[in-house]
């Protein structure tokens, strides 16, 4: 696993991992919303989550981004109390999920999955805020989910946009201090998806801890304060969206130059790789700062200078098309 | 778990499959049953009167497909939309949504029983003690119980396609062999063995004595109580499997 959250870089992964792992275990887990250790899921021979570590703080936005099959959803499950581990163990706010779960101290979205048909979305809600004495008001939940006006509809009558708000509500009702939310927006158009975020960034306004999975990378970079990347199973970046795009990205520097050739671009600090397309000169850097300084030290002719931060999406192809080498590297011993 | 309760009558009390099939549909059979064919053969269950012995058959009849309808297809239903797993994600246990099914399923039995006694009275005249109409519907509404818990278990058993299928077919069955369409004793000898250990005749056959004037048999009671037990056990094996994620 990269874990980019603190400095320095580690000298060794397996000896920074262990590491990490004695300072996890010497941190109080009051503080931690949740906590997988050595998490595993095997369904036959296929092995979907593979001795996954990851501890959330309290307050912390977190995005879990991974292509399908990664095996995002089935930590969720699992982290959930819906699936039990083959080995490893996830814990809640101290607790193990299923007992989080009952406390009504955690709420959950799960990607799919209908309501109660036959009843109206007002009676579903009376229901949920009945369940634990939830500091929500119905007036206030039905406007943070956004469901004005939708009371006295059949649950089996609201289109997909509003179903999801329902199931939101379901989520939020007793105002809890965790919510988890698998691919929330998937069935979502472009305006409702926009709503939601709104909805959700005010709720992780107040201190609630939000993990979300997501395969929308301007969601994560919009929402989450720290970014997972899984891939098959493992957990093979961590950090803000900041340092990961510093780490994996780079920056590239691009100017419009007739005179300069690629060998003695090489050379100029910081630079990766040089692409030419006529005048057209792109250094690919892991510093631009020092790359543009040294850009003008060399003394060449340049103009239309421009510097550009890799997006997430660059990032996460990095990251998922060489993940397989990076998980054996990283974890082979712990198999 | 008096929440959950709330939401499945609110729930039934719109079904259209409980609506007509629980209730329209016995009230029905009881009018053709007394008017066209009971009048001609001149004796219903048990030796009673037609309009006598027919209102206990087909109260327990609308009572079993109530109870029947308010769990097999809708568990089947919640199970393969999701909403099951979504209700394990809610501060909830999921005993006390068991329970809440089961009071839910047996109380909208008391809707079906009651219209068909009503049908009777006006219909034909039909008068017992007061006592008598207590003890009847009594007795009937708890007989409905031990279906109510194979209705739970077939909506683990079955799925989404099948769960309406097979529980309406079953509920048929009961009715035909535990001789709520015809007396029993015009049965095959076979036929009659079995279907008089069915919950169906069991709970009837309690009803047939109670507005014959006789004694209800022990017996019945018995066999209601071992149903119950029996069928609570194959409900609670059936819905652990499903638990278990086999």
């Amino acid at each position: 696993m990269i874990d980019l959250r603190e400095q320095p870089a580690a000298s060794g992964a397996l000896a920074h991992d262990t590491e990490q792992r004695k300072r996890a275990a010497a941190t109080a887990t009051a503080d931690d919303a949740v906590r997988l250790e050595a998490l595993t899921k095997d369904f036959g021979s296929l092995r979907a989550v593979d001795h996954l570590d990851l501890t959330i703080r309290r307050g912390e936005t977190v995005a879990l981004l991974g292509p399908n099959g990664a095996g995002k959803t089935t930590t969720i499950a699992m982290l959930l109390g819906l699936l039990a581990p083959t080995s490893g163990t996830a814990s809640v706010l101290g607790m193990p999920p299923t007992q989080a779960i009952q406390s009504g101290r955690v709420g959950a979205m799960l990607q799919e999955g209908s309501l109660m048909p036959g009843v109206r979305v007002g009676e579903l809600l009376d229901y949920v805020l009945s369940l634990r004495s939830s500091p929500l008001r119905r007036a206030q939940l039905i406007a943070t989910a956004g469901l004005t006006g939708l009371e006295r509809r059949r649950i089996d009558r609201l289109s997909g946009g509003q179903t999801q708000r329902v199931r939101f509500a379901l989520a939020i009702a007793s105002a809890p201090e965790l919510l988890v939310l698998d691919e929330p927006t998937a069935a979502m158009d472009v305006e409702a998806r926009h709503d939601f975020w709104a909805n959700m960034h005010t709720y992780a306004s107040t201190g609630h801890t939000v993990l979300f999975a997501t395969h929308y990378l301007e969601e994560a970079e919009a929402f989450a304060s720290r970014v997972v990347i899984i891939a098959h199973g493992r957990v093979v970046a961590d950090g803000s969206v900041a340092q990961l795009k510093r780490a994996f990205g780079g920056q590239t520097v691009r100017f419009r130059s007739a005179e300069c050739q690629p060998p003695a671009l090489e050379r100029l600090a910081e630079v990766r790789a040089v692409e030419q397309d006529g005048d057209l000169v792109t250094l690919k850097t892991s510093d631009a700062d020092a790359t543009v300084r040294a850009v003008i030290a060399s003394g060449i002719g340049w103009h239309d200078l421009e510097v550009r931060s890799a997006s997430l999406d660059d990032v996460f192809m990095t990251l998922v098309d060489g993940s397989g080498d990076a998980g054996s590297r990283d974890n082979g011993g712990n198999r | 778990m008096i929440g959950y309760l709330r939401l499945e009558l609110m729930r039934g009390l719109r079904d259209p499959r409980y609506l007509v099939l629980a209730l329209v549909a016995p009230v029905g059979f009881y009018l053709l049953f007394t008017n066209l064919f009971g009048a001609a053969q001149g004796a219903g269950a048990n030796g009673l009167p037609a309009p006598v012995g027919a209102m206990v058959s087909m109260a327990m009849f609308g009572a079993m497909w109530a109870v029947l309808s308010a769990t097999s297809p809708r568990i089947a239903q919640e199970r393969s939309i999701g909403w099951l797993r979504q209700l394990r994600l809610l501060p909830v246990r999921a005993q006390s949504v068991l329970t809440a099914r089961l009071l839910a399923a047996v109380v909208l039995a008391g809707p079906a029983l009651v219209l068909v006694f009503v049908t009777a009275v006006i219909d034909h005249g039909v008068t017992l003690d007061a006592w008598r109409w207590v003890v009847l519907l009594a007795l009937l509404w708890l007989g409905a119980a031990p279906i109510a818990l194979l209705g739970i278990a077939l909506g683990y058993a079955t799925d989404a396609d099948s769960a309406f299928t097979i529980t309406y077919g079953l509920n048929l069955v009961l009715a035909a062999l535990g001789g709520l369409w015809m007396p029993i004793s015009v049965l095959p000898t076979g036929l009659q063995t079995i279907g008089k250990l069915l919950p169906s005749y069991q709970a009837a056959n309690l009803g047939w004595h109670v507005v014959g004037g006789q004694a209800v048999e022990p017996s019945n009671v018995l066999a209601l109580v071992a149903w119950a037990a029996v069928l609570s056990l194959l409900a609670l094996f059936f819905a652990g499997r499903v638990a278990r994620g086999r």
